[in-house]
């Protein structure tokens, strides 16, 4: 299995994470709390960038936008893969919304986000600005109550 | 194949305590008593006026397997977007606002769940599937010295 050594710590987080999610679902307790645990573990591995902006997450929304999103869709759907198309189809429109949100941003600064809430939706990733959450996801359609509430902390 | 209940969907009708042959049901915990449950029973789950209970499968349908090409691109797209996470955290800890604190880590939740559904689709959907122990074994060996091996050990074992 080579795909272990291309996974960066970071991606073997995210893995683990998401098969934390998947026993909590089988109701299978115990291997959820260990993948929680192992997620942590690669997470604390992993060594975080100074300096960055807002800026240089944009580049990276961007550069799936214009290329990546189409070529994969592309060869899923010669697959006949309708997981993977429908993960690419949330993931396009999420990344889309996610690029104007930070656009809008870089015009208004932190006036975009004084007296509103900020949420994220659980299943899908779509960030919300407003008092309060939609009452379903625009993306992925699920109920309101999946939108977490990001918590505004002093610094 | 034990029977489960979503206790945000329960109204409390209570039909369930009275057909458990068991009384698996009938307990304080708010879920059922997955070791008193009989397999494939679903007596409660037929009987259930709210839908709120459920039968959770010892044995799941095989994912889709992926095409080498598809899953090649799911990945690298994987690691860009935990590369977005790590730009986002990175900011949140330098941030010298609320609000800008406030947006990274909105950023930095939304890239976690887009990176866990690309690596999902790529073929780590189910945990009992062949790719994720195989992933596990893989890990098991590699060289991180305080690598938490009792921990893969046991997933590799329950599972």
């Amino acid at each position: 299995m080579d795909d272990m050594h291309e996974l960066s710590v970071e991606s073997l987080s995210a893995l683990c994470s998401n098969l934390a999610k998947a026993c909590s679902k089988q109701l299978r307790t115990e291997e959820a709390s260990l993948f929680d645990q192992l997620a942590s573990y690669y997470k604390s591995k992993s060594k975080l960038p100074e300096g960055k902006q807002f800026t240089d997450y944009s580049a990276l929304v961007l550069k799936e936008l214009n290329k990546d999103y189409a070529e994969i869709s592309q060869q899923a759907a010669a697959d006949g893969d309708r997981g993977s198309l429908r993960a690419l189809t949330w993931g396009e429109k999420v990344s889309k919304i996610l690029k104007s949100l930070l656009d809008r941003y870089e015009k208004q600064k932190d006036s975009l986000l004084e007296n509103t809430n900020v949420f994220v939706c659980e299943i899908c990733g779509f960030i919300y600005i407003g008092n309060l959450p939609p009452e379903i996801c625009p993306i992925c359609k699920v109920p309101g109550f999946k939108m977490m509430k990001i918590q505004k902390e002093s610094v | 194949m034990h029977a489960a209940r979503n206790i945000r969907l329960c109204t409390k009708d209570c039909v369930c305590l009275f057909v458990c042959p068991t009384g698996a049901t009938d307990t304080e915990t708010g879920q059922i008593d997955f070791e008193k449950c009989l397999d494939g029973c679903r007596l409660c789950v037929d009987a259930c006026p709210s839908h709120a209970i459920y039968l959770v499968n010892d044995n799941y349908a095989s994912p889709q397997i992926k095409g080498q090409k598809t899953k090649a691109m799911l990945l690298k797209m994987a690691e860009n977007k935990a590369e977005q996470e790590k730009i986002a955290a990175g900011i949140a800890r330098e941030a010298k606002s609320p609000e800008v604190r406030q947006l990274a880590k909105a950023l930095e939740v939304s890239s976690r769940i887009s990176t866990e559904d690309c690596l999902r689709e790529a073929g780590y959907m189910l945990p009992q599937g062949a790719e994720v122990k195989q992933l596990l074994r893989a890990l098991l060996n590699s060289p991180h010295e305080d690598l938490p091996k009792e921990t893969i050990q046991r997933l590799l074992d329950l599972l």
